[in-house]
C-alpha cells in the first residue's frame, strides 16, 4: 500500500472522515461568510431605514409632489367713476385628455357638431397628439362661444376625455373707442422674459401688456401667481391636489384712468365717421378726461387672434385706425398757433395791442406773395380784432417784427414741442421750429418766410391734437406749466409756474372769447355751449395740406369739396368753458375735415357741453359772468 | 411506480415517508410563498389578478411538486444527476441557437405549450452534477488537476453559454455555487491561494473585454453614482429611496406612496423587497430576511444528519444558490451591487424561478429523508 494506484477509486475509512471533517469545518467557514453576509445587508437596511429615513423620506415626498401654478387674475382698467375699461371675462375652453379618451377621432367628431374648428386648428391638434404625453391635456379650441360651449357641455357624458375649462380672458367692450390708450395684451415674447424675472412671464397661457396702459401699467395689472400641491407618481402625472388657501394668487390691482368713458363715448359720438383726434383736460390738474383718436379698431380682435382679413384691412385703411393720431398725429396748428404768437408780441412789448395793420389779403416778401385766408383782406385790424377774424397779414407783419426765436420760446413755455410722458408709448413731440432746429435738422438757414409761415401754424410747424389741449388749458390757467396725466395715483410733480404776465394772458384770452362769443367771430354762435349760461373761448384753424400753386390762384382756389379726401384741409378747433372759470380745454383735429374748422368746432362745442353738463353745470346752475382772470 | 419510492437498503413505506419528510421546511419556505402573494398583491395594486393569485397558484403546484420529489428515492436523484445536467447543457444550447429574444437577451426557449428558462434549469441540474462528481470523485484527485478539470468544465461550460446570453446575474451564481462545492468538497488551500491569483487578475481583464457595453456601464454606475444621475442609477435611486422612506415600522400595507406612485421600476418581479421595506419599514425588512436565514440554518442542519457525500453537497449547493439569490437581490435592491436583475427567490413574480427552487427544496427533503442511505459511487449495483 505504499503508492496509490491511480485505478484507485476507494477511499479509505480515514480519507472519509478527513474528508467529513473538512466538509463540516468549511461549511461553518461558509455558514460564517453567509452570516456575514446578512450583518452586512442588516447594517445597510439600517442605515436606509434608520440613519437616513428623514433623508429618503424628504427624497420620497420630493418625488410625490410638484409645485403647479396658479394664474393670479388680471386687475381691471377703469374710468375715473369706475366703469370698466378692460375687464376680464370667461374664456371658455375645451380640451383633450388622450389617455382618458377611448376613441379620439369619433371625440373630436361629436365636438365639431357644435364647435367649429378651422383645418388649421385640426392641424395643430393632430401635431400636439402626436408629441405630447398621453396624460398631457390638449386645447381643442380657446375662446369658445357661449351658446357653443354650453351645446357642448350638454352632451359632455357621452365624451369620455374631453373636458370644458373655463380660463380667464380679457375684454374690452365700447367698441374700441378706448383702444389706442388700452392696448392689449398678448403672451410674454423672448425680449419680455429677458427683461422681467417674474416666472409668470413664462406660463403658457399667461398674458402681459404689449402696448397702452396694460403695457404701462402692467405691474400692478398682474398680481403674483400663487401654487398649487399636486402629487404625481412616476410618469408626471397628476394623482391628486393639495389646495391650501395661503398659496392662493393675488389678483392684479385695478387701475384708474382719468378718463371719463361717457364723455369719451361721447367725442366718439360726435366724431361719427371722421378721423381725427380729440383731447379733453381738467384745466385745474392737468387731468385727461377724453384723449380719442378715431377711427378706432375693435381690440378684441386681438386678443382672439387677428385673421389675415382683419390685418389687412386695418393696415389698408386709409384713415389709419391703428395709429394714435390723438397723442402721435403731427399736424399742422394753423391759425391755433396765433396765440402763441399773440403772446410772443406782448411780452416783447415790440408791438402795441391797439396799433392796426390794414389787411388786403396779401402781402409780399421778396419775390414771394404770402396770402391772407380772405382773398380781398380784413381792412384794419388790431390784435385782438386779428384773433377774433383769424387774419393772417396782421401776423406775418409782425412775427417779422418779434422773430422766430421768441415765438418759438412762447409756443414751448405753451406745451408745444415736447412730450409729457403720460404712460403710454406713441406721443410725438411735434415740432416747433426755430433756427438751431432748421440748421440741425435740415442743414438750412432759416428765412423770413419761414417765420411767416410759421406764425400762422403752418411751414414746418407741428401739433397734435393733445398739445393742443395743452396750451389750451395753459392758456385758461395762466398760472401754471399743465402738464397732461392719463392714470389716477400717478406721480405728478408739481407744474412749474408759466412766467407769463398775467394781463397779457388776459388779453389772450378776452380775444379768445370774442372767436365764439361775439359776431364776427370765426367760431361764433348763439349760445356756443348750449347751455343758456356759461360761454365758451377759443380759436379756429384750417390745417393747410397742399400747396395752391399761383395758376390755381388765378383761375380760383378749389374748395376742399372739389379736391381728393387727402388733400383737403385739416379742420382744426382749441377752445375752453366756462370762459370766467375755466373748467375744461379742449384740443380737436379733424384729418381732411375741410375749411373753416366748421367741424372741429362743432364737435368741440358739443363736447365742452357735455362735460359742463356731466360737472353740474347744466342750464340750471348759476354762473357769475365775469371777466375777471384766475 | 411503488418501486420508486422505497429503496434497496431500507424498506421505508410510502406512509413512513410522508410522516419522516421534514415538515417544517415547507412550512417555513410555505411562509415566505404568503408573503410574495402579499408583496405581490399590493405590487399590483390590490388587484387579484394582476399577478397574486397566479403566484398562489404556482407555489401550490410547485409545492406540490417539491412534495413529490422528495417523496422519490434520493438514488433516483443521483441516477438522474448528469443526465439533466446534460440535458439542461443543451437546452442552453438550444437557447443560443434559437431562443427568443426579450429586452435584448436571449433567454427563452420556446416548446410550444410552454416556454423555459435553461438557466434556470442548470442551476439546481450543476448542483446535482457537481455533487454526483465529487461524490464518485477519489479523495486523492480532488485537488489534483485531474480532479479539477472535470469540475471546471462542468462549471465553465454553462457560464459560458449563460453570459452569451446575455446573464451577468445568472452566470455569476452558477460560477459562485460551483465554487462553493468545489470548496466544500474539499480542494487544498494551495489550490484556493493560486485560484484566487489568477481570479484576481482575470477579473479586471474579463470585465473589460468580455462584458458588453451596458453591463460594463452597469457596474462603472455602481462604483460612481455621481457618473449618472438619471437613468442606469435612477432605478437604484428610486428604489434607496423606497426602502429607506419605510422608516422603521413602514408606511402599512398598501400605503406605500412610492409603489403607489410607481417610482420603482419592476417592483413586482426584481425589485419587489421595496414593497416589503417601504410598507414594513426595518421590522418587516428583517423578518423576512429572518424568515431566509432560517430556511438556510435548518437546511444546512439537514445537510450534516446526512450521510452520503453526495446528499450534503447537493443540499449544501443548493443553500448556496439560493443564499445568493437573495444577497445579490437584496444588494441590489439596497444599492450595495450593481443592477443585475436576479429575482429574489419565492417572492418575486416569476414562473420558472418558483418551479426550480421548490424543486430544489423537494431535493433537499429527498435528501434529507434517505439521510441514511449509504450508496457506492458509480451508480448502483
Amino acid at each position: 500500500m505504499a503508492r496509490r494506484s491511480k485505478l484507485k477509486t476507494n477511499d479509505s475509512a480515514l480519507e472519509q472522515a478527513q474528508a467529513e471533517t473538512t466538509l463540516s469545518r468549511r461549511t461553518a467557514i461558509m455558514g460564517l461568510g453567509g452570516l456575514g453576509m446578512f450583518g452586512v445587508l442588516g447594517a445597510r437596511l439600517y442605515n436606509l431605514q434608520v440613519t437616513n429615513a428623514e433623508n429618503y423620506i424628504a427624497l420620497s415626498e420630493d418625488n410625490r409632489f410638484n409645485y403647479n401654478v396658479l394664474l393670479p387674475s388680471r386687475g381691471q382698467i377703469l374710468d375715473r367713476h369706475g366703469e370698466a375699461l378692460a375687464v376680464n371675462i370667461p374664456n371658455y375652453r375645451v380640451v383633450l385628455i388622450p389617455e382618458r379618451t377611448p376613441d379620439i377621432d369619433k371625440a373630436l367628431s361629436e365636438v365639431r357638431q357644435v364647435i367649429d374648428i378651422d383645418e388649421r386648428a385640426l392641424k395643430r391638434i393632430e401635431r400636439d397628439l402626436k408629441s405630447n404625453p398621453k396624460f398631457v391635456p390638449i386645447t381643442i379650441k380657446d375662446n369658445v362661444e357661449w351658446e357653443q360651449f354650453a351645446a357642448l357641455n350638454m352632451g359632455i357624458y357621452d365624451l369620455p376625455g374631453v373636458i370644458p375649462e373655463v380660463a380667464e380672458g380679457r375684454a374690452y367692450p365700447n367698441d374700441g373707442i378706448f383702444a389706442h390708450t388700452l392696448g392689449y395684451i398678448g403672451r410674454a415674447g423672448d425680449q419680455d422674459i429677458e427683461r422681467d424675472e417674474d416666472p409668470l412671464l413664462r406660463q403658457p397661457t399667461f398674458r402681459i401688456g404689449k402696448t397702452g396702459v396694460e403695457a404701462a401699467a402692467d405691474k400692478s395689472l398682474r398680481g403674483s401667481s400663487g401654487r398649487l400641491k399636486v402629487e404625481v407618481n412616476a410618469m408626471g402625472r397628476i394623482v391628486r391636489e393639495w389646495p391650501d388657501p395661503q398659496d392662493a394668487a393675488t389678483s392684479g390691482q385695478d387701475v384708474f384712468l382719468t378718463l371719463d368713458a361717457h364723455l369719451q363715448k361721447f367725442a366718439a359720438e360726435q366724431f361719427g365717421e371722421a378721423s381725427g383726434g380729440i383731447s379733453v383736460i381738467d384745466c385745474m390738474t392737468g387731468e385727461l378726461r377724453t384723449l380719442l383718436s378715431m377711427p378706432s379698431f375693435d381690440a378684441n380682435l386681438f386678443v382672439n387672434g387677428l385673421t389675415q382679413a382683419d390685418m389687412d384691412r386695418l393696415n389698408n385703411d386709409p384713415k389709419r385706425p391703428q395709429f394714435n393720431k390723438v397723442i402721435g398725429g403731427g399736424y399742422p396748428p394753423a391759425s391755433t398757433y396765433k396765440m402763441a404768437v399773440m403772446l410772443a408780441a406782448l411780452e416783447s412789448g415790440l408791438i402795441d395791442p391797439d396799433r392796426e395793420i390794414f389787411c388786403v389779403g396779401k402781402m409780399r416778401l421778396g419775390n414771394r406773395t404770402f396770402h391772407c385766408w380772405k382773398r380781398n383782406g380784413h381792412g384794419p385790424v388790431d390784435m385782438r380784432e386779428s384773433l377774433k377774424q383769424s387774419c393772417d397779414t396782421y401776423y406775418y407783419e409782425i412775427s417779422q417784427i418779434i422773430g422766430i426765436s421768441k415765438i418759438a420760446d412762447m409756443a414751448r413755455r405753451l406745451g408745444l414741442g415736447q412730450d409729457y410722458d403720460i404712460g403710454i408709448s406713441g406721443e410725438t413731440k411735434g415740432i416747433v421750429p426755430d433756427e438751431a432746429w432748421k440748421q440741425a435738422r435740415l442743414g438750412a438757414s432759416w428765412r423770413t418766410g419761414d417765420t411767416l409761415n410759421a406764425s400762422i401754424g403752418q411751414g414746418f410747424v407741428l401739433a397734435s391734437p393733445l398739445h393742443l389741449a395743452v396750451m389750451t388749458a395753459r392758456l385758461a390757467n395762466g398760472a401754471d406749466a399743465l402738464t397732461p396725466s392719463l392714470m389716477i395715483g400717478q406721480d405728478i410733480t408739481p407744474f412749474e409756474s408759466l412766467d407769463i404776465d398775467p394781463a397779457h394772458l388776459a388779453y389772450v384770452r378776452d380775444a379768445m372769447f370774442s372767436v365764439c362769443e361775439e359776431p364776427g367771430g370765426t367760431a361764433y354762435r348763439i349760445d356756443s355751449l348750449g347751455l343758456g349760461g356759461p360761454k365758451m373761448a377759443g380759436k379756429t384753424g384750417t390745417g393747410q395740406v397742399r400747396g395752391i400753386s399761383a395758376s390755381e390762384r388765378a383761375t380760383g382756389v378749389r374748395k376742399n369739396n372739389e379736391v381728393p379726401w387727402e388733400l383737403r384741409d385739416h379742420s382744426i378747433f382749441v377752445g375752453y368753458a366756462p370762459f370766467d372759470q375755466p373748467r375744461f380745454a379742449v384740443g380737436t383735429i379733424v384729418e381732411h375735415g375741410g375749411s373753416g374748422a366748421r367741424r372741429a368746432a362743432d364737435i368741440t362745442r358739443a363736447v365742452l357741453s357735455e362735460a359742463l353738463k356731466r360737472d353740474g353745470l347744466g342750464p340750471r346752475s348759476e354762473t357769475n359772468p365775469s371777466t375777471e382772470t384766475l | 411506480m411503488v418501486a420508486l419510492f422505497s429503496s434497496d437498503n431500507s424498506s421505508l413505506s410510502f406512509r413512513t415517508k410522508l410522516y419522516e419528510v421534514n415538515w417544517l421546511l415547507p412550512v417555513l419556505v410555505g411562509l415566505i410563498g404568503l408573503v410574495g402573494v402579499a408583496m405581490i398583491f399590493a405590487a399590483t395594486d390590490g388587484i387579484w389578478g394582476r399577478g397574486a393569485a397566479q403566484h398562489a397558484l404556482r407555489l401550490c403546484v410547485a409545492g406540490a411538486i417539491m412534495i413529490g420529489v422528495a417523496l422519490t428515492d434520493i438514488k433516483v436523484w443521483y441516477a438522474l444527476a448528469y443526465p439533466a445536467y446534460l440535458g439542461a447543457l443543451v437546452l442552453l444550447i438550444g437557447v443560443e441557437l434559437m431562443g427568443v429574444n426579450v429586452n435584448g437577451s436571449q433567454r427563452w426557449l420556446d416548446l410550444g405549450f410552454m416556454r423555459v428558462q435553461p438557466s434556470e434549469i442548470m442551476k439546481p441540474a450543476i448542483v446535482l452534477a457537481l455533487a454526483r462528481y465529487y461524490h464518485d470523485l477519489p479523495r486523492w484527485r480532488v485537488s489534483r488537476l485531474s480532479g479539477l478539470i472535470g469540475a471546471l468544465a462542468m462549471i465553465g461550460l454553462p457560464m459560458g453559454l449563460i453570459l452569451h446570453q446575455p446573464d451577468l446575474g445568472t452566470t455569476l451564481l452558477v460560477g459562485a455555487t460551483g465554487v462553493a462545492i468545489v470548496f466544500l468538497a474539499g480542494v487544498s488551500w494551495r489550490v484556493i491561494g493560486i485560484a484566487t491569483l489568477m481570479a484576481s487578475i482575470g477579473i479586471p481583464l474579463f470585465i473589460k473585454y468580455g462584458l458588453k457595453e451596458y453591463q460594463q456601464a452597469r457596474i462603472l454606475t455602481y462604483l460612481d453614482a455621481s457618473r449618472d444621475p438619471s437613468g442606469a442609477s435612477y432605478h437604484i435611486t428610486q428604489s434607496k429611496i423606497a426602502l429607506g422612506s419605510g422608516g422603521v415600522s413602514g408606511k402599512g400595507f398598501m400605503n406605500g406612496t412610492q409603489r403607489q406612485g410607481e417610482y420603482v421600476p419592476e417592483n413586482r418581479t426584481d425589485f419587489i423587497f421595496t414593497v416589503i421595506g417601504e410598507e414594513f419599514g426595518l421590522i418587516g425588512s428583517l423578518m423576512t430576511i429572518g424568515l431566509y436565514m432560517s430556511v438556510i440554518g435548518l437546511c444546512v442542519y439537514l445537510a450534516m444528519q446526512c450521510k452520503a457525500m453526495f446528499a450534503k453537497l447537493l443540499i449544501l449547493g443548493l443553500m448556496t444558490t439560493f443564499t445568493l439569490y437573495i444577497f445579490i437581490n437584496l444588494g441590489m435592491v439596497m444599492g450595495l451591487m450593481p443592477v443585475v436583475g436576479v429575482p429574489l427567490p419565492l417572492i418575486s413574480y416569476g414562473g420558472t424561478v418558483i418551479m426550480a427552487v421548490m424543486g430544489s427544496f423537494g431535493l433537499i427533503l429527498s435528501a434529507h429523508l434517505h439521510r441514511n442511505n449509504e450508496f457506492p459511487r458509480g451508480g448502483f449495483g
